[in-house]
């Protein structure tokens, strides 16, 4: 949807590739410019003592067609970042660049195939109905709603809005009203959509539904999608890449996968009556032991026993005289990466 | 598309990650997205959109129109049975005046008060930070906004004229050509303030209220001494009520006027829509150097 939409309006790619990389038009995909450049972007934010750097030197290359989430507490800067890349907020330096044209230069044509839902804001009309919204807020972004009409039906019926397309969006539940919005965001054929904390504020079953549509449209439509939130849960199940921010600043920006992995958490929980202080010590002399619950029922230690050492960790306790009762291996997630690497969660609790 | 999605609480039964935009689906979408090719958007569909839209909100939730109406009414009651009663001869003598006088006035406040407190409202709903990041841009979607609010005042104001002509009983030329004109371009001066009372409410927020207050300053804009102070012709609304009077109470019609007196009403319109639109432009600006934008 997306895309069509953008060569039929001589999109950014067309528009800009000739004046950014100084190559014609009939380059391939791969040489075309990134659909989001931020290069060296500050913004700081009051005077004097009283001033709080919310962004400090942040650069993020994200390419066409991927998802990318900004993972980081409140305060970490998230919001004043994509803020920054829409230009709502101007940066004190740096420069944004989006689909090769520069925010500050034209601003207007870096903006024929960007929209984003921020968060805390309704984002679109209540008191007009659902497709209203669509049509309206696709011609803002430059496409004849008529054009799209059976685009936007489609995109309804994804977003399981199609029974309530002609009802006004005050009438709809919380969880509802996200959707809308973020239809509303996808109705002008948006190729990079910004997604600030869209899960906020929504009930378990809300929120799970919205990641497997984002994830869904992200792949059907060839969206590039920019996702903050401090919520793991959404950032694991829907982006490529996570982008880790703490402080204004960048910590960590690797694949999912990488990032997990290179975690160095493949931490075994062995459960047994026989393991008591003693057991205990001797581990820790051969082990990188992370958690001893005496008290449980039976007791259970956690051991750091990744590839080969797990026959390790087995031999020691048939040594030691151990039976298990139970074994578990504990998956890293994101927050304990973020653990590792600011001290703090996502969610905002110090270590 | 909720019966086919993945359910289970795994991130990984979440990711449908086999893309499947191009195959076809049992309703044929893929079919219509080859047929269907989307048409860039034009300044009429813009307008088209956003006057629709105002209609709609007019249309489907007339209790502002109607409660503006009636206590508009209330107020005009208040002044004129009071007035009977305070100055009686003196004030029936010059109720042609008060009526066209109180017609301008209620167009004012309704063009200022919808105008500016639309621009806070859109800054609390984030529409307005949407409007900003689009090729468009806010300014003619604001410009657009500001002609519709115009022309719901004057549905508005109209019913407000017919009733206060039925109570007090008189008449007044209505040349509807010359009506519309004059009081149009003298309001749209204040459509120039209601942009600039949006621009600063964008940056301080609380302020925005008390310049709802602004309202009650027309009415010495309306009744300024033209003749005595020629000088408050160049101010919002004193050379337009002055002309409206003429045109409503002495029948003068737009044609009649000296060319020098519809040039400066052009002027003055034109003047004051610029200048507030400039004041909105740089306020909007300043939030977003501020990050205060949409910061409600």
């Amino acid at each position: 949807m997306a895309r069509s939409a953008t060569n039929e309006r001589g999109g950014p790619r067309e528009r800009d590739a000739p004046q950014i990389d100084g190559v014609g038009p009939a380059d391939s995909a791969d040489s075309s410019p990134p659909a989001l450049a931020i290069d060296g972007v500050s913004k700081r934010f009051g005077d004097g003592d009283e001033s709080v750097l919310a962004v400090d030197d942040v650069s993020l290359t994200v390419e066409r067609g991927s998802v990318v989430g900004l993972l980081g507490p409140n305060g970490a800067g998230k919001t004043t970042l994509i803020k920054c890349a829409l230009g709502i907020v101007l940066p004190d330096a740096g420069s944004v660049r989006v689909f090769g044209t520069d925010v500050g230069d034209g601003r207007r044509a870096a903006y024929a195939d960007v929209d984003a839902m921020l968060e805390g804001a309704r984002n679109d009309y209540w008191r007009l109905t659902v497709r209203e919204n669509l049509r309206y807020f696709a011609t803002i972004s430059g496409v004849d709603p008529d054009s799209v009409a059976s685009r936007h039906d489609r995109l309804l019926d994804r977003l399981d809005l199609a029974d309530k397309a002609d009802t006004p969006v005050r009438d709809l539940s919380r969880g509802m009203k996200q959707k809308v919005s973020l239809a509303s965001v996808l109705a002008g054929g948006a190729e990079l959509v910004f997604l600030d904390e869209p899960t906020l504020g929504l009930d378990v079953e809300s929120a799970r539904t919205l990641r497997t549509e984002l994830r869904r449209l992200a792949v059907e439509e060839g969206l590039t999608i920019v996702v903050s939130s401090h919520d793991m849960t959404t950032i694991e199940a829907v982006c490529d890449r996570v982008v880790m921010m703490a402080d204004g600043r960048i910590v960590a920006d690797d694949t999912v996968e990488a990032l997990l992995g290179g975690a160095d958490r493949d931490v075994v929980r062995v459960a047994s009556p026989d393991l008591d202080d003693r057991v205990v010590a001797g581990l820790r002399d051969r082990f990188d032991v992370v958690g001893f619950d005496a008290d449980a029922r039976p007791p259970a230690v956690e051991v750091v026993a990744g590839g080969g050492r797990l026959y390790d960790l087995t031999d020691a306790l048939r040594e030691a005289g151990v039976t298990p009762a139970a074994v578990r291996t504990l998956q890293p997630d994101l927050e304990d990466v973020f653990l590792d690497r600011t001290g703090t969660s996502p969610g905002g609790a110090p270590r | 598309m909720s019966a086919d999605a993945p359910t289970a609480d795994t991130p990984t039964a979440e990711r449908p990650d086999t893309p499947t935009a191009e195959k076809p689906t049992a309703d044929g979408s893929v079919a219509d997205d080859a047929a269907e090719e989307p048409r860039p958007a034009t300044y009429y569909h813009l307008a088209r959109a956003v006057l629709y839209r105002e209609y709609l909100i007019f249309v489907r939730y007339p209790a502002n129109a109607i409660g503006g109406i009636v206590v508009s009414l209330f107020f005009f009651a208040a002044l004129f049975f009071g007035g009977q009663l305070l100055a009686g001869q003196a004030l029936t003598d010059s109720i042609e005046g008060i009526v066209v006088g109180y017609f301008l006035w209620t167009l004012s406040v309704g063009a200022y008060s919808s105008v500016s407190n639309d621009i806070g409202s859109e800054v609390q709903w984030g529409t307005l930070e949407r409007h900003i990041t689009t090729p468009f841009g806010f300014a003619p979607v604001a410009l657009l906004k500001g002609v519709a609010k115009v022309v719901r005042t004057f549905l508005t104001s109209a019913v407000i004229l017919a009733v206060m002509l039925l109570v007090t009983g008189t008449r007044l030329s209505l040349a509807p050509v010359t009506v519309v004109a004059v009081a149009g371009l003298a309001i749209t001066s204040v459509l120039g303030l209601g942009f600039a009372a949006g621009g600063v409410t964008v940056l301080y927020k609380r302020i925005g209220n008390w310049l709802n207050l602004l309202q009650f300053g027309f009415v010495a804009l309306i009744s300024a001494p033209v003749f005595d102070l020629p000088w408050t012709r160049v101010l919002p609304l004193a050379h337009g009520s002055a002309m409206l009077q003429r045109a409503m109470v002495d029948g003068v019609r737009l044609w009649e006027f000296p060319l020098a007196d519809l040039a400066l009403l052009v002027a003055v319109a034109v003047g004051y829509l610029f200048g507030g639109y400039l004041v909105f432009h740089y306020a909007t600006r300043r939030a977003r150097r501020l990050g205060v934008l949409g910061d409600y």
